[in-house]
């Protein structure tokens, strides 16, 4: 029991000090693509400490109030779910337990109960991008889905403990086996991250309308530590999957920080997309790729 | 005396919905009843059946109690009481012949329910019983060409008929039963029926009776054993004739998801989302695997629970305000609460999230579509399953987030007490099945898959859901959460600062300007509107399926033309050609005879 | 070059008036003063565009002169930010929605006034539709002279803010809730019938925090 209550804080930290400091190498990395110098790479731990130390936050009832809680409460039911080491003890929280389907739906239990937040502030404006963000789920889900499954289909399980464990070298690692589910993958996964060529949804800094038009104060410090959380989790997630998993931190940092920076550099390379045009995009071209990859899959293997 | 005549009226009416509990707890052996010849009615208590009278004996007494609600409105009372013996004589038959008195009567009393409802439009009946009649000729069709073959009406495997009787009785059950369920384009009866219906009787139409056509859908693998491959081989790793049914329930899955998304009317929603989660159910049982017809089974019970809640309570909703269209409610949390978590539950159900017993039969039919390798398949399910998300967040934020709309939803208030036990019950019983899949994949999916012939699922313990491809704990997850929820929560409330309510719904971050009550606020209405920009879901939401029914129509009269070209004026040449033919059929029949 | 501890000729000046003004450490304690330097480290700014002067906000945020690297950032909208920074004159018709947007920012929240009209009404201090002295409607924090104000000096008046903040002196949201009444009178006074409607500024007398 004091193992996985340790366990399990060291996970939350874990993905928090990782959460930042990617958020912030992120935006310096953007800023010298920019020539501009940039932030400091503590930047988003002092602006998500700032907002948790506002004196007022502005709430529009209790369901307005419990729906950064419940996303928060997912992210962090998500993060333990996920495996962050292969034979080793630690850093599993409660993995042994869940498996990758009920992870990928765990992704979306935060972000559905902060949309009846959004609803109830009664602010037409943050209902806007919540349906947005609805509309870019179905779009994008499917394709991921898809890749996710070629992968359960090569392993024949849903656990990614087993889905690492198979991948025992770097000849086996899915990214090498499986190129086609990862090409697949990619994009759908940099959406999810609400990452750039597809980050309508929040728009941040210039788009009024989003989910966060009404948050402020405490709540927004709240709803920012737990984005920065699932950037991590789900960065660890495609590590465990595609990129043969971790033995110890080290290994995982490294592992997860390259992958960041490919999404990184594709996300600072493309300009942003509508919703419509996201969503048609996720249903013609990941989509063709991943019925291409079963084509080869289930038909032609 | 006079007085005490409503209450007993009502009394009786509740004791009478509970006879399928009764039945469902006493039923043992069975009860054969001769009829004509060497023909009798057998009624006996199969385990498909008893779980399909478990739904019943849960819905039954949960609808009538809201229903014996105000002054006791007889016809209703005993309509209701025939519509529950109707299908307790269709789960109870043994034979077809039962199976099909049973289904006429449910058809029959469920008409006349419905058209008790002061919205029924003459389209809207005529439709209702026109396709109901249809099923029923067709299974009336199926059930003889069996009988042909078999030369009994005993509901048992087609071993000995040729493939041509195979296939038409599959092809003949099969459309009567998929009306039932309203697969694409067979759906024109539910929307109108569950929108005209009276709101109560609207959660029968969606819970129960709906559920007799996945009845006799799970009668085909009976009928057909070897999980249809019998009937025309196997493709990849499952059935082929379960590729194409699979394929209809997912297009109906769907198609259905996106016109959900596209409706102003709550109950109408409600009836489509309905059809895409019985497309689901076809799906799953297309594949035909234990894993996929376990998740078949527990979509079921899940699916009867939630639309058995979420009726009830807009039916609840519908009564405080009178109002039924997503523009003219809104608001509704910090009046009827209950109501507000009981959609909410709903929704989650609806939805298929993890702690919700919806996520358990999604998670057995995803992994039984992965086991057969349908990969499409599943893609296109995940396509309409999250699709329904849009339409669950329209469910709840139409009437009870954003701003009231209407005068009424600006004082309603809490639906009456016998509104809202059902709803604490199936909320309850939705929570617990959640944290209990393993409970729920013993008790109640296992005695079905044993009695279809398929390996039981089984489970390591109550709180656990396991298969072959692994599993998930929902138990674990349960505590996860809910200690999450409260350690963040606790966090909060101790770190520093202050928490301050908004003065008024109106104080909102909109551009510097300050909304007034008469500007547009509620985004119930168009919600979902745009998504007519995406080409797919633009060409699904543009076209309709009247066509085919219209071209049908077309057909059909062109034949009754065709036929109606041989009727003469004058009666003297018709019965000139029926003595010509009764004439002529028994002597060649004697020639045939008398040469053989 | 632009960092805070640098200053030369006519700049130093508002640093040496700012150092008068300051006590040593204001009596704080060492979580007060941890708070206050993570606050200034972290400025989400609601550029409200209302005159001349919002065209140097955007060299002040792109590449030439990089406000990001102190951790200022533009916020979309007022619930997020921080700091409101009125740039320029300020029409009665647009200054009403600035009081809106001002109540509807969280606390601890402060106003950079630019150029010359925030303070004097600058080359419209005859107009009969602007206002004249800000601070009579809203609390200003920091004013940031010139007419108009280049984006070093904007970013001068960051720094001096951002210090402020560091050492936690009161700051206008403290004296716009203290004087709420003055400054309530104020504004009806010119924007007569126009005022927005109770419920947004009544519990700031209402003591309901």
């Amino acid at each position: 029991m004091l193992h996985i209550l340790l366990d399990s804080l060291a996970m939350i930290a874990l993905c928090y000090v990782m959460g930042f400091l990617f958020r912030g190498f992120y935006r310096q990395f953007n800023a010298r693509l920019q020539r501009r110098w940039g932030p400091s790479i503590w930047q988003n731990f002092y602006d998500n400490l700032k907002f948790l130390l506002k004196s007022e936050t502005l709430i529009h009832g209790p369901m307005f109030f419990f729906g950064p809680i419940i996303i928060a409460a997912g992210a962090i039911t998500t993060v333990l779910f996920i495996p962050f080491l292969k034979d080793s003890i630690w850093l599993q929280g409660v993995s042994a337990h869940g498996n990758l389907i009920l992870i990928i739906y765990l992704l979306v239990v935060g972000p559905l109960g902060n949309a009846l937040a959004v609803g109830s502030s009664g602010n037409p404006f943050g209902v806007m991008g919540v349906t947005r963000g609805l509309t870019r789920l179905m779009g994008l889900e499917v394709p991921f889905f898809l890749g996710l499954a070629l992968v359960m289909l090569q392993h024949e399980t849903a656990s990614v403990q087993a889905i690492m464990a198979a991948q025992d070298s770097i000849a086996h690692w899915n990214l090498i086996t499986n190129p086609l589910a990862f090409a697949v993958i990619l994009l759908p996964f940099i959406a999810s991250q609400n990452g750039s060529p597809f980050d309508v949804v929040g728009a941040p800094v210039e788009v009024y309308a989003g989910p966060r038009v009404e948050f402020g104060g405490r709540l927004l410090g709240v709803l920012m530590t737990q984005n920065m959380m699932m950037t991590v989790a789900k960065l660890v997630l495609m590590v465990d999957l595609f990129l043969g998993g971790a033995s110890n931190i080290f290994e995982l940092i490294a592992k997860a920080f390259a992958l960041f920076l490919l999404t990184t550099a594709i996300s600072a390379t493309f300009p942003r997309l509508k919703t419509e045009q996201t969503v048609d995009f996720f249903w013609t071209v990941p989509l063709g790729v991943a019925v291409l990859g079963v084509i080869l899959n289930v038909w032609l293997i | 005396m006079t007085t005490n005549r409503p209450l007993l009226l009502k009394l009786l009416f509740l004791a009478v919905s509970l006879t399928p509990t009764l039945t469902l707890l006493t039923w043992d052996g069975a009860w054969v009843w001769p009829l004509f010849g060497e023909f009798e009615l057998l009624f006996q208590l199969e385990p498909l059946a008893a779980f399909f009278l478990l739904l019943l004996a849960l819905g039954a007494p949960l609808v009538a109690l809201p229903m014996a609600r105000g002054t006791p409105d007889v016809p209703t009372y005993a309509l209701f009481v025939l519509l529950l013996l109707g299908m307790q004589v269709l789960l109870l038959a043994g034979d077809f012949i039962g199976l099909f008195i049973g289904w006429e009567i449910m058809t029959w009393s469920s008409y006349l329910l419905l058209i008790r409802s002061t919205r029924a439009t003459l389209e809207g009946a005529q439709t209702y019983i026109l396709f109901n009649l249809a099923s029923a000729f067709l299974l009336l069709a199926g059930l003889l060409v069996f009988y042909s073959a078999t030369g009994d009406f005993q509901i048992a495997a087609l071993t000995e008929a040729s493939t041509a009787q195979r296939w038409a009785v599959f092809v003949l059950l099969g459309l009567a039963f998929l009306v039932k369920v309203g697969v694409l384009p067979l759906h024109r009866w539910i929307p109108l029926g569950y929108d005209q219906a009276p709101d109560l009787f609207s959660a029968v139409l969606a819970g129960l009776i709906s559920k007799m056509g996945v009845y006799g859908l799970l009668l085909l693998p009976t009928l057909f054993p070897d999980a249809l491959a019998g009937l025309a081989g196997r493709w990849l790793n499952g059935p082929t004739a379960g590729y194409g049914l699979a394929w209809i329930g997912a297009i109906t899955a769907i198609v259905a998801t996106f016109k959900a998304i596209s409706q102003q009317d709550i109950k109408r929603l409600l009836a489509y989302s309905s059809i895409a989660q019985l497309g689901y159910v076809l799906t799953a049982l297309g594949v035909g695997s234990s894993l996929a017809v376990g998740g078949a089974i527990l979509q079921t019970l899940v699916h009867t629970l939630v639309k058995l809640l979420l009726f009830i309570t807009f039916a609840g909703i519908i009564l405080q305000t009178g109002q039924r269209r997503f523009n003219d409610l809104g608001h509704l949390i910090d009046r009827m609460p209950v109501a507000f978590f009981a959609v909410l539950i709903g929704i989650i159900g609806l939805a298929g999230m993890p702690p919700l017993p919806g996520f358990a039969a999604k998670y057995l039919v995803f992994v039984g579509l992965i086991d057969a390798r349908w990969l499409l398949l599943l893609a296109a399910m995940m396509l309409s399953s999250t699709a329904a998300f849009i339409y669950c967040y329209r469910l709840i934020y139409g009437p009870f987030l954003g701003h009231a709309n209407s005068p009424e939803a600006r004082d309603a208030t809490e639906a009456p007490m016998s509104y809202l036990i059902p709803q604490i019950v199936l909320m309850g019983l939705l929570v617990l099945l959640g944290i209990f899949p393993g409970w729920a994949i013993e008790i109640i999916v296992d005695p079905v898959l044993t009695a279809l012939n398929l390996a039981p699922i089984g489970a390591p313990s109550w709180g656990e859901l396991a298969t072959p491809y692994g599993g998930y704990d929902g138990v674990i997850l349960m505590t996860v959460f809910g200690s999450a929820f409260v350690i963040v929560t606790a966090l909060f409330w101790l770190a520093r600062g202050q928490l301050r309510r908004a003065g008024s719904p109106y104080d909102l971050s909109f551009a510097g300007e300050v909304p007034t009550a008469d500007m547009p606020l509620h985004y119930g209405a168009g919600m979902g509107r745009e998504l007519r920009r995406i080409p797919l879901i633009g060409w699904i939401l543009a076209h309709t399926t009247t066509g085919i029914q219209a071209g049908l129509t077309r057909q059909t009269l062109a034949t009754a033309g065709l036929l109606g070209g041989l009727y003469r004026r004058d009666p003297q040449t018709w019965i000139l050609l029926a003595v010509l033919v009764l004439a002529s059929v028994p002597t060649l029949l004697l020639l045939n005879g008398g040469n053989s | 070059m632009y960092h805070k501890s640098a200053c030369e000729g006519f700049q130093c000046e508002q640093q040496l008036l700012e150092s008068s003004l300051s006590q040593a450490d204001a009596g704080l304690g060492v979580v007060e003063r941890l708070v206050g330097w993570l606050r200034q480290r972290s400025l989400f700014v609601l550029a409200y565009g209302t005159g001349c002067g919002a065209i140097e906000m955007r060299p002040l945020m792109t590449s030439r002169f990089d406000a990001e690297r102190f951790g200022i950032i533009g916020a979309a909208t007022p619930r997020q930010a921080d700091v409101l920074v009125i740039s320029g004159y300020l029409a009665i018709k647009t200054l009403k929605r600035v009081i809106r947007s001002y109540e509807q920012m969280q606390e601890p929240k402060y106003v950079i006034a630019l150029g010359s009209c925030t303070i004097n009404g600058g080359m419209y201090w005859d107009s009969y539709n602007t206002i004249k002295c800000l601070d009579h409607y809203i609390p200003v924090d920091m004013y940031v002279n010139g007419c108009m104000p280049r984006p070093e000096s904007l970013i001068e008046g960051f720094s001096a803010l951002q210090a402020r903040i560091g050492r936690g002196e009161p700051s206008g949201y403290q004296r716009y809730r203290d004087n709420i009444d003055w400054y309530k009178a104020n504004q009806r006074r010119v924007l007569g019938d126009n005022m927005p409607p109770a419920y947004t500024y009544d519990w700031y007398s209402g003591g309901a925090v």
